[in-house]
Parts: C-alpha cells; sequence; structure tokens
C-alpha cells in the first residue's frame, strides 16, 4: 500500500514541475567614468572651418627689459606691478608641465617656472604670482574676461587662437604622440583606427586626431584620461609629448609610441591687445635663453625627454 | 432551481411566521442584538487593533528605516567632503579627516544594511556602487602618496560618482522611508466604521426598551438596561481613546515634520561643506562650486528658518548662530583666496564653525526623534486594554440583552 503511495506521488511529481530555483541577480555595474566624459564624432567647429593662414609664431620683438619694481608709466605691466602679484592661469594636472606638489600643496611644472620668470622680471620676486587653476578649455575665455594676467599651460600659437588671444614668442616646441599600454600593439597614430582614444576637450589635440581613430572621447583635465586608461575605458591618449611624459612619469605600464605628427609651439597667451605686454614677455624669454635659465628649468622637468635642446628661436613680425 | 428555492422559501416563511407572533418577536430580536453585540465589539476590536498595528510599526519599523535611511545619506555626503578635505591639506592626509572618512563609511554601511532589508530595490544602487566609490578614493590616496595628480583625478571621479549615482539613490530612499512614515500615521486614522456601528447598536438596544415598555408596561428591564450601559460605555471608550491616539499621532506628525526639516538641515551643511572645500581644491576654477555653495547656503537658511518656526529651542538658536558665523567666515575664506592667498584661505576653513553647527542639528534632531517616540509611546499606551475591555463590554452586552428579554419571553409560556 505505501509503496503505491510513494508511487502515486513520484508519478504526479514528474507532472508538475517546481519553480525554478531563485538567482541573485546583481545590479548591473557600470564601471564609473570621469565626471563630464563625452565621445566626440566631429571635430570641435572651431578648428572645422577653414583655418585663416597665418604666419603663427611670428611675435612682437621685445624692447630692452625695464628694471624689475620700475615699469613704465601706464604699461600693463605697471598695472600688474601696482596690484602686487601677477595673476596666472596655469593646470594643476600636468605633471612636470603644471601639477600640484601633493606634499606641499603648491602648484610646480616647467610652464610654473616659466609664469614666475615672468613675475621675478615685473617684481624682483618670483613669488609674486597668483596661480588660477584652467581647464584647456577656459584658456581663451579667461583671457577674454580678463581675469588672469598671462596664462601659461601648454597651449598652442595657432591663427586660429590669433583671432581672440595674442601670443609671446614660441617658449617651447611640443609635438603631438600617442600614449598606450605597453605591449598594446599599437605603434603610432595610424594604427588607432580601430582604438578608443582620449583627448582633453578645448585642446589641439582634438582635432588632431578625430577622425584618426574610431572613437574619440574627451575630458576636462589630462589625467582624466590617464584614468580611463588605467580602468581600461580608453586604448590610448594623444597629444603633446611634454604631456605624455608627464602622464608616462605617473605609471610605468605605459609607453609613449610613434614619432611626432604635429608640431605644437607653446606660446605664453596674452588678453588680445596688450601689445607691451607681450613686448614685456618675449624680453623675459629671451633673457631666459641667454643666461641658460631655460636649460635649467628644462632640466628640472622635462630631462626625461631626452637632453635638452636648443631653446625654440625667436621669430619676429616686429 | 425549483429544489434549490423549496427550502428558502420555507426558511422565509418561518421567520416571518415568528415575526407575527410577540414572542416570535422577542426571540427575533434577542438573536439580532447578540449578534449585533458581538457585531460592534468585533469590529471595535479590529479597528482597536489596526491602530495599535499601525503604531507599532511606526514605532519600530517607520521611523528607525527612515533616520536609517538619512543617515546613509548623511554619512555617504560628509565621507565625499572629508575626502576631499584631506586632499587639500596637502602632505599625508590628517589623521583625524582619515578616521572620519573611515567612520563616515562604516556608518553609511550599517544604516544601509538596515535600510536593505525594507527596500531592497532602492538600496541596490548604493550596496553595489559604494564598494567601488571607496576603491576608487583608495586609488587616488595611492597616486597622491606617491605625488601623483592623477590622484586627483581618482578624487574627482569618486567625487562624480557620489554625486550622480550615490546620494540620488540615497535621497530616493530617504523619501520612500519619510513617505512610509505618512502612510504609517494614516493608517492610524479615526474610525469612523466603528464607531457608527457601536452608536448603531446604542440605538437598538434604545429602541428594543422602549418595544418592550410599550408591549409590557413595565418601566424598566434590568438585563436591557445592562447592555445599554455596556454599550454605552464601551462606545466612550472607543471614542476617547481614538481621539487621544488622533491628538498623540497628530503631535507625531509635527514631530517628523521637524525631524524632515532639521534632517534636511543637516543634509544642507554637509552639502554646503562640501562644494566650500571644492571651491579650494579646484583653485581658481571652482566658480561653479561657489555658485552651488551660495545656492545651498540660501536653501540651508530658509531650512533654519523653518526649524525655528516649528520649534524655538535652544539647539536651533545655537544652529542659526554658528551658521551666520561660518557664513563670515567663508566670506573671508573668499576675499582671501580671490586676493591670492591661497594659503591663508586654506588655513580658514579649518574653522570650528562648520561642526558646531552639524553638532547643534545632531541635538535638535535626537530632541524632535525623542518627541516623536514619547508621542507614539503615549498613544500606543492609550490603545492598551482597549481591546479587552471592549470585548469584555460586547459580552456583557450579549448576555445583558439575551437575559433582559429572556423574562420577557418566558411569561408567554
Amino acid at each position: 500500500m505505501r509503496r503505491l503511495t510513494l508511487a502515486a506521488v513520484l508519478l504526479l511529481g514528474a507532472c508538475s514541475a517546481g519553480p525554478a530555483p531563485s538567482e541573485v541577480v546583481p545590479r548591473n555595474a557600470a564601471a564609473p567614468q570621469p565626471a563630464d566624459a563625452s565621445t566626440v564624432t566631429v571635430a570641435p567647429s572651431s578648428s572645422a572651418g577653414p583655418a585663416p593662414s597665418c604666419d603663427a609664431t611670428a611675435s612682437l620683438r621685445p624692447g630692452p627689459l625695464p628694471p624689475a619694481g620700475q615699469m613704465p608709466a601706464g604699461s600693463t605691466m605697471e598695472r600688474v606691478l601696482k596690484r602686487g602679484r601677477l595673476i596666472a592661469g596655469v593646470d594643476q594636472n600636468s605633471y612636470l608641465m603644471g601639477f600640484r606638489n601633493s606634499f606641499t600643496g603648491e602648484i610646480e611644472g616647467f610652464d610654473v617656472d616659466v609664469a614666475r620668470q615672468i613675475a621675478k622680471a615685473i617684481f624682483g620676486d618670483e613669488k609674486k604670482v597668483q596661480f588660477k587653476v584652467v581647464t584647456a578649455a577656459e584658456r581663451i575665455p579667461v583671457l577674454q574676461h580678463g581675469d588672469v594676467d598671462v596664462v601659461v599651460r601648454t597651449m598652442t600659437i595657432t591663427c586660429q587662437r590669433l583671432a581672440d588671444v595674442d601670443f609671446s614668442q614660441v617658449y617651447y616646441q611640443a609635438g603631438q604622440r600617442v600614449l598606450v599600454r605597453r605591449n598594446s600593439g599599437i605603434t603610432g597614430v595610424d594604427s588607432l583606427k580601430d582604438k578608443k582614444v582620449c583627448v582633453a576637450t578645448g585642446s589641439t589635440s582634438l582635432g588632431n586626431v578625430v577622425g584618426r581613430a574610431k572613437t574619440t572621447v574627451s575630458v576636462p583635465n589630462w589625467t582624466d584620461c590617464l584614468v580611463m586608461l588605467q580602468q581600461g575605458q580608453t586604448d590610448a591618449i594623444s597629444t603633446d609629448d611634454t604631456i605624455l611624459a608627464g602622464l608616462a612619469a605617473q605609471d610605468p605600464y605605459t609607453e609613449v609610441v610613434g614619432a611626432r605628427f604635429t608640431e605644437e609651439p607653446y606660446g605664453v597667451g596674452i588678453p588680445k591687445g596688450q601689445e607691451d605686454l607681450v613686448r614685456f614677455v618675449n624680453g623675459v624669454l629671451e633673457r631666459m635663453r641667454g643666461d641658460g635659465t631655460w636649460s635649467g628649468i628644462y632640466w628640472r622637468w622635462l630631462n626625461r625627454l631626452g637632453p635638452a635642446p636648443a631653446p625654440p628661436v625667436a621669430r619676429y613680425r616686429d | 432551481m425549483v429544489i434549490d428555492s423549496q427550502p428558502r422559501q420555507a426558511l422565509v416563511r418561518r421567520v416571518t411566521g415568528l415575526a407575527r407572533s410577540t414572542p416570535g418577536r422577542l426571540s427575533l430580536i434577542v438573536v439580532v442584538l447578540v449578534m449585533a453585540s458581538l457585531a460592534s465589539g468585533w469590529l471595535t476590536t479590529w479597528s482597536v487593533n489596526r491602530q495599535q498595528q499601525a503604531l507599532e510599526d511606526l514605532a519600530t519599523r517607520s521611523e528607525p528605516l527612515a533616520h536609517a535611511a538619512q543617515e546613509v545619506y548623511r554619512a555617504l555626503q560628509d565621507a565625499d567632503a572629508t575626502a576631499a578635505s584631506a586632499f587639500l591639506s596637502g602632505g599625508l592626509e590628517p589623521p583625524q579627516l582619515r578616521q572620519r572618512y573611515e567612520a563616515d563609511i562604516a556608518q553609511a554601511q550599517a544604516a544601509l544594511s538596515v535600510a536593505t532589508a525594507s527596500s531592497p530595490d532602492l538600496t541596490a544602487t548604493l550596496a553595489a556602487q559604494l564598494p567601488v566609490y571607496t576603491g576608487l578614493i583608495e586609488t587616488a590616496r595611492t597616486n597622491n602618496r606617491q605625488g601623483f595628480p592623477v590622484g586627483a583625478a581618482y578624487l574627482r571621479e569618486a567625487s562624480g560618482l557620489m554625486r550622480t549615482q550615490l546620494l540620488p539613490s540615497a535621497q530616493e530612499l530617504y523619501r520612500a522611508e519619510t513617505d512610509r512614515v505618512a502612510r504609517a500615521q494614516d493608517e492610524a486614522s479615526f474610525p469612523w466604521g466603528s464607531v457608527t456601528v457601536a452608536l448603531a447598536f446604542v440605538v437598538a438596544l434604545v429602541l428594543t426598551q422602549v418595544y418592550l415598555t410599550r408591549k409590557t408596561n413595565r418601566l424598566l428591564n434590568i438585563g436591557l438596561l445592562v447592555a445599554t450601559a455596556a454599550a454605552v460605555v464601551s462606545l466612550l471608550w472607543a471614542t476617547t481613546v481614538s481621539v487621544l491616539v488622533m491628538r498623540d499621532v497628530a503631535a507625531s506628525r509635527s514631530a517628523s515634520e521637524k525631524v524632515d526639516v532639521l534632517a534636511q538641515a543637516r543634509i544642507a551643511t554637509l552639502t554646503a561643506r562640501g562644494e566650500e572645500t571644492l571651491t579650494l581644491v579646484a583653485r581658481g576654477a571652482g566658480q561653479t562650486y561657489e555658485k552651488n555653495f551660495v545656492a545651498v547656503s540660501e536653501r540651508l537658511e530658509g531650512l533654519l528658518d523653518r526649524a525655528k518656526q516649528q520649534e524655538n529651542s535652544e539647539a536651533v538658536d545655537h544652529a542659526m548662530r554658528h551658521f551666520r558665523q561660518w557664513q563670515q567666515v567663508h566670506q573671508r575664506i573668499r576675499e582671501a583666496d580671490d586676493a591670492g592667498q591661497y594659503n591663508d584661505a586654506v588655513a580658514l576653513i579649518d574653522n570650528p564653525y562648520f561642526d558646531s553647527l552639524d553638532q547643534d542639528l545632531v541635538r535638535a534632531i535626537g530632541k524632535a526623534r525623542q518627541d516623536f517616540s514619547d508621542e507614539v509611546a503615549v498613544a500606543r499606551a492609550a490603545l492598551a486594554g482597549t481591546v479587552v475591555g471592549v470585548l469584555v463590554l460586547a459580552v456583557i452586552s450579549a448576555v445583558g440583552s439575551t437575559m433582559g428579554l429572556w423574562q420577557r419571553l418566558k411569561e408567554y409560556r
């Protein structure tokens, strides 16, 4: 009898299937991205139009430098002198060029030393400078609004930008290259066709690389690109060799590959129309070239790019 | 149909036949009264029970959960502000900031595990992303220790994750839990249904008395009198208790409104602090943060004003004073930073007013929560014993009316 019952139960059981055992379904673990990261499909409108042709790197010839603390009356430099400090737009995220020293909290780097030299020429004291951190995209607006006296922030002199701001002579000659993970198989800009590349918003690098990579993502700062590279969200970063050297120094698992495929002459950005300040800054740069200060600063920050090249040759349109 | 309708017709005939004779009518009345008394008793008990249930829910579940949700938000917000401050200090992070951050994360986790039991869906994002957040912070720290600026980028990414995902989820959770408190308070509403039925029962007893007096020429029927008295006592008891409970629930509602305003003020305080710190971290590029600071400060001032209107307590007064002092220091921080005195500005941010304001709000919230808990406890005490009392009275009513009518019925034998 019991066997019969058991058989009946088994038979019934075979017919009616129980519910499937429950599963724990995880919430989709979306990887975090740097704030304000966005995908770029077309080059920014400013560089899309036909670039005005000009002799971009020819600047204004400097006169003799006035002694520190005695600026010509009515000049832009005198206004800065009276204020008591130079206001310089710099970066705090580009290692070696302009970055925050996390031990002291001070901002340092090649660009920062150039700004300090300008302050030294005005005040005789290189500490009389207030640094305002600006992103790549903010460089031209802060100059136009007069928020800063100068911008020394890996800023490439272009004809496009010359329409909005003035530039000093070239103080550093950089060129665009590519940073990748070691052994990634990427050998330069030409092997980016099926890859994702990261660049900073508002940089000349953006226009140079859009269209040469499968996807281009733009972020506010270059270190945001390094975060994306480390988190596997981008395959490469492409920008000036100076900035790339700074990024590579923070991650031994990366390397800079390929040859320079652009020329990026850096100039000190100055508000449009302040010719006296342009000539003054050019005078400061000439002096830096002449007395070895330029080479000293290069050695201090950029020696990992190789032995100090000759400083850029000044070109003037008078 | 024919077969089916036969017995029903027979029953109807028997009942109408009974109702035609006086003893039959009396027997019917007994049945109806007993049933009505028990029904009314049961209904009152049920509604009292429901109120009790709602109050218990309020005291032991909804309010603690709402508090836990608020703690999740607060701890996360504080952790983010503290991480930014630690970065700002330069050099190695001060140990007290690191401890504060660790305490915040532990607190957020503990509060989150309390809230998870009741709202697993709402806490899913928090549970999934909090470890990601802490991972990013640790990566930022590691890079910072090596002097790499990429540390700041990790900090920004972490902060972005906090602002776009974790805090909105925590906010949603908090809203859901406070809504639940409001719903539990609605549950403990005035029991119109059971009071109406109890009143109808009293009227039925009085009508029976009148009918009996007319039929038997005897003025009073003791059994019915006892039954009526019991029904009236039961009605008064249930009504009084309900009114008391309503008053306490209303008081608890205003207490939880106070908690809500103060909790929002506390969150606004922490948000403003975060924005203030980030303005300095951004170092000249922080106009958005400063704008946010001004907006959040205005909201905070409004919330403190509202808290003062709700209850003019000492803690709220202190909070307002510390808020004003903080705003003054903030003014000086902005002036110093705008004038290029960055290090002075950073030194000024280490002032006691923000912490004092936070402590004042903690005290005020603690007091408002105690008020809430007291009101609910009083309401629960009022309800205690009501169920038993109402049931006993219902039985007395049933027995009284049966005995009263039984006497009359005996006279017809």
